[in-house]
């Protein structure tokens, strides 16, 4: 792909607008939970009444007869393996002996209204018998612990151990140490989970349901359905946002389950916000010890982390979390010694999975806040401390591997320390409104994996077409989320088919239409699928230079692609000409393009899939403003500094750094699932605070591009680290304001005015 | 009754509220109104949060009524929701009816048969609960004027700055003299009790000295004396009661400020 870099780009790094911009501005667009059929019926789930209980019997017989039902089932009514979950399949699609949370079902029903849906809901009866409910991931870790699962409840144990900790221990001029707690936070996406399905007279079942990942949303269904995947179809895009939080199963399995029963009439299952509250996954909590060595030049000699995530009742992704958690939990620095371990554990806390950052947002907060603790003993600034200890590219990191991909962490820097906001700090933070506020200006730098770890398959596909009136029908994959991959997908084609973009079509996710290319997750569809298109476009210019040096009897190499045409010896084709020839020859009109990402050859022991091969990296400068009377805090501006290789289209990436600094101030200052002894206390948007526009900063977005050169014209991704180091430097600028630290989030106003109460009583001690 | 609906459909939606009937009154022009009339301001009680926060003799006249209705929800909220829904909630968070003690009003209900004039403070008895009768509605909320002299803030915290329900909120009316010379001064606390509670003892400290910023603090920090509030999901009472003296202090510092920038109205 290097050639490329050096011509001029007519799409690429472009601000190409989103292709499906004014669909979706016009609300023309209709995501799949926006569609009504005649013939619909309306499925609902039964859930546990206790998080932790056994069932004694089930009895529909009510439910069933209650008028407009048209089928009521249960586990029994599961043809194959009675489970699901990406990795270890260890939640039940419906259970039968027990139930481990309140987000389990028991029974699905569908019937010819909602309302007669929901009322045979409180006609089926179970019987339960209670137990010990375990509220407490630490508790749960005891080995007297009542266990959740017939292997304990500990699901997953990671370890990365590197260099003579207790000695570098020992030799240290500084020692940091502190617990850091987490919230749970939810995805919030505005479309809850939902989706459609029927089964047609020859028992072909279509499944229409945003998911992260069409293919393994239709092996896990016909897994539970023991059923040939080949005759179901996903549809699993557009997908009202989703931010990790679709990329476990949500309905597929109940929407198919139903549609075998309901003599071909499709059958719609969609969450209210409340459901999606209590059955949705959502972030794990974390607690976070850390203890962190430096020497008095502000090198950092060694990193302790022991950090513990509470994934409630199943694993989803727990282990993966916990994994990519300890991956980076001592930040894109080379700390010579370290004992890194991290515990995945059951509860009966609801379910936690996968979300944006996937467990590097509640690690960053411990070793950035560690740095300014040390900057500060040492007097020293906090972007030199940082620029001392950051690993370049084919340095070693702190996990003892050599990172060979693009680093741009010292380029974010050295952008954080000339923006304005940086340089000017001291006079902003003097210009504030009343005299009871205070403001602070910190920053905090972080980075996050890109792709599958080590262990895991990890490839991109991608198909192009050429279309009857001589478009390009581009078929990927990755759905879309939100973030606008579609029109990357656009752009790469566009440049290298050298058309103009509105040649270029884009489906993605469905499973009858493009080919398995993975996931939307792990900031990957932009590097991945972007990959792919690169890798399938060559082959579709070879088709039409061939057919045209066919089509013209001239050989090959006298063929010329022009923008929007193919010529020789004076004479020119059309696309659609090309078409036509190929189609009356019953000639191949589609290409493919395959991509393997690149992998580390070897897993560092026991750490489940590190290292990555390839990171974005990220530097946030802000400045808040604390209203010490009340404990408010508010951001008033925001720099995001981001590394995501060669940028496609800066406008997505804006949207990106935009969106993910405010996902990442409610993560920080107000968003928190609240669960007591396994029940719900959060129930909506009422009591669910997400930041509105009124909670919106300045945001300014600075992209370094430290070009990667196996990605698509030198792109990386950047879909995660967006909304992490914001975090810390939040946390840090309430710190500069006020003194006071606060370690356990999110940073509410009361938290906020405690931590300011405590501390002025402090103050009074120590004057006296 | 259902007026814009914004607490109704909310309440109908979580099964809380399900009357066998209910009556729209929305489309009732004639209780949608802002008037002075023989010296006393006439509000209709289908008028809505944003006619009140645009209204140029409410701006003048009733400075803390407007401040609380911009507190409400959001433009979408303020939009929708009216002022009678507001009062009709009776929730102890209800942004509006802390400035409307400070203002000092009196509610009209009116049934077929029978009108009585009834002072805010004799309205609500608990949370959601009023003296309001089966067959009554509000018809007018009738507030004497702001004097020139008079000035009023509201302050209010939430968990967040929009579309929040308040943790505390603070109306606050004074009646100025010379410099920073008090002469008179109502104070209303919500979400700090079953119902608005007014603060007499930081009311009668008002008027003992001119209010300098020292002073100003000293009666912020009596404030949590006089409220009995609860430990709930968005705050515990020991942040509620800290925050009543911190919204008081707030509250006046800024209004003397503006007293000092403005003068006279
Ligand atoms: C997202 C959201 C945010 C909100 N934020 C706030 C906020 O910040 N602050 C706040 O105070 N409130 C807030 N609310 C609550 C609500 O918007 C207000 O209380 C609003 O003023 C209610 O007015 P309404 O016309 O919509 O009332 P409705 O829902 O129509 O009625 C509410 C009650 O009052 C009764 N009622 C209505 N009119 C009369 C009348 N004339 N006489 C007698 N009874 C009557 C009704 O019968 C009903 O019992 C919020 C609501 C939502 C949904």
């Amino acid at each position: 792909m290097e050639k490329n870099n050096t011509e001029a780009l007519n799409w690429v790094g472009k601000r190409v607008k989103r292709i499906d911009g004014p669909e979706k501005v016009t609300g023309e667009l209709k995501y799949m939970t926006d569609y009504q059929f005649d013939n619909m019926l309306w499925g609902k789930v039964l859930r546990a009444k206790y998080p932790h209980a056994k069932i004694k019997s089930i009895n529909t017989k009510k439910a069933e007869q209650l008028s407009g039902v048209v089928t009521v089932l249960t586990h029994q009514d599961i043809p194959g393996f009675n489970g699901f979950g990406i990795v270890i399949p260890d939640q039940p699609v419906l259970c039968s002996k027990v139930v481990r949370c309140t987000a389990d079902a028991i029974a699905l029903v569908a019937a010819e209204t909602l309302e007669i849906a929901e009322q045979a809901l409180e006609l089926i009866e179970v019987d339960y018998e209670l137990l010990e409910v375990i509220s407490d991931a630490e508790k749960a870790m005891l080995p007297t612990a009542l266990n959740l699962h017939p292997d304990g409840n500990i699901h997953s144990h990671v370890k990365i151990k590197n260099g003579e900790v207790d000695q570098a221990f020992q030799e240290a001029d500084i020692i940091v140490e502190n617990t850091y707690y987490s919230p749970r936070q939810m995805h919030a996406f505005i479309e809850t989970e939902g989706g459609w399905g029927v089964m047609d007279e020859e028992g072909f079942i279509t499944i229409r349901c945003p998911g992260q990942y069409a293919y393994r949303d239709r092996m896990q269904i016909a897994r539970a359905l023991a059923y040939n995947p080949e005759r179901i179809r996903v549809i699993s895009s557009p997908i009202g946002g989703a931010f990790g939080g679709k990329d476990e199963i949500t309905v597929q399995i109940y929407l198919a389950l139903l549609a075998m029963h309901t003599n071909g009439r499709p059958v719609k299952i969609h969450y209210s916000r409340e459901e999606s509250v209590i059955a949705g996954i959502k972030r794990h909590p974390f607690k976070v010890y850390m203890k962190t060595a430096a020497k008095k030049d502000g090198t950092l000699l060694a990193n302790e982390v022991r950090a513990v995530a509470d994934t409630g009742a199943y694993a989803s992704l727990g282990g993966e979390v916990i994994a990519l958690a300890i991956e980076h939990s001592c930040g894109p620095y080379k700390i010579p010694n370290v004992n890194l371990e991290g515990f995945c554990v059951y509860t009966n806390n609801g379910i936690a999975g996968a979300f944006r950052g996937f467990g590097v947002n509640q690690v960053c907060m411990g070793i950035e806040t560690h740095l300014d603790m040390i900057t500060e003993m040492l007097c020293i600034d906090p972007v030199e401390i940082r620029k001392k200890n950051v690993y370049h590219q084919g340095e070693i990191s702190s996990l003892g591997h050599i990172v060979k991909t693009s680093v741009g962490t010292y380029k974010t820097l050295e952008t954080a320390e000339n923006c304005d906001l940086w340089k000017n700090r001291e006079k902003y933070k003097a210009d504030v409104s009343e005299p009871w506020k205070k403001r602070g200006v910190s920053l905090a730098t972080s980075f996050h994996g890109i792709g599958m770890g080590v262990g895991l398959p990890d490839y991109g596909a991608a198909s192009i077409e050429l279309l009857p009136d001589g478009k390009f029908l581009v078929a990927v994959g990755c759905e879309e989320i939100g973030g606008g991959n579609g029109t990357v997908y656009a752009q790469v084609a566009a440049e290298i088919l050298k058309c103009d973009i509105s040649q270029i079509k884009v489906v993605q996710g469905d499973t009858s239409k493009t080919i398995d290319g993975g996931t939307v997750t792990a900031s990957r569809s932009t590097y991945t699928g972007g990959r792919a298109v690169a890798a399938a476009a060559p082959n579709m210019l070879k088709l039409l230079t061939e057919t045209a040096a066919e089509m013209l009897e001239v050989p090959a190499s006298k063929v010329e692609v022009n923008p929007n045409r193919i010529a020789a010896n004076g004479s020119c084709l059309t696309y659609q000409s090309i078409f036509d020839y190929l189609y009356q020859k019953r000639k191949q009109t589609r290409v493919e393009g395959h991509f393997f990402l690149p992998k580390e050859k070897k897993e560092i022991e026991g750490s489940g899939g590190a290292p990555h091969h390839i990171y974005g990296y990220l530097t946030h400068v802000v400045m808040v403003e604390v209203d010490t009377l009340t404990g408010e805090t508010d951001v008033l501006r925001v720099v995001s500094i981001p590394d995501a290789g060669k940028v496609i289209n800066p406008q997505g990436l804006e949207g990106q750094a935009e969106g993910g600094a405010v996902m990442g101030i409610g993560y920080t200052l107000f968003e928190d699932v609240l669960i007591e002894e396994g029940y719900h206390k959060t129930r909506n948007f009422t009591d669910y605070i997400i930041p509105t526009i009124r909670e919106t900063p300045l945001i300014e977005t600075f992209p370094v591009e430290e070009a990667e050169h196996s990605g698509p014209f030198g792109a990386k991704g950047i879909g995660e680290v967006v909304m992490i180091p914001i975090i810390p430097a939040i946390m840090s600028a309430i710190y500069d304001a006020t003194g006071a630290r606060i370690k356990h989030l999110p940073a509410t106003p009361e938290r906020v005015f405690n931590a300011l109460k405590a501390l002025k009583n402090e103050n009074i001690q120590s004057a006296r | 009754m259902i007026a814009g609906g914004t607490d109704a459909a909310v309440r109908m939606k979580e099964g809380k509220w399900r009357p066998e009937v209910w009556i729209n009154i929305k489309g009732i022009h004639e209780l949608r109104y802002i008037s002075e009339k023989d010296g006393a301001i006439h509000i209709g009680p289908l008028t809505t949060h944003t006619d009140i926060i645009r209204h140029t003799l409410l701006q003048k006249k009733a400075d803390v009524l407007v401040e609380a209705a911009r507190e409400v929800g959001a433009i979408q909220m303020q939009n929708m929701g009216t002022i009678g829904g507001n009062i009709g909630t009776a929730s102890p968070a209800g942004d509006t009816i802390p400035a409307l003690y400070v203002l000092g009003a009196v509610f009209e209900l009116r049934s077929i048969t029978s009108v009585r004039l009834v002072p805010i403070e004799e309205f609500f008895i608990g949370p959601g609960k009023t003296i309001l009768k089966k067959k009554e509605m509000i018809t007018n909320i009738i507030i004497p004027p702001q004097k020139a002299n008079e000035i009023g803030i509201f302050q209010k915290l939430g968990p967040r700055k929009a579309q929040s329900i308040s943790i505390v909120n603070v109306a606050i009316s004074l009646l100025m003299g010379k410099d920073r010379k008090c002469l008179g001064g109502k104070i209303a606390f919500g979400a700090v009790a079953p119902t608005i509670i007014r603060a007499k003892k930081c009311e009668a400290l008002l008027t003992q000295q001119p209010l300098t910023d020292e002073i100003i603090q000293n009666i912020g920090k009596i404030a949590w004396k006089e409220v009995m509030p609860i430990t709930d999901g968005r705050a515990t009472a020991a942040y509620r009661r800290d925050m009543a003296s911190s919204l008081l202090e707030r509250g006046l510092y800024r209004l003397l400020r503006r007293w000092e920038n403005d003068g006279e109205k």
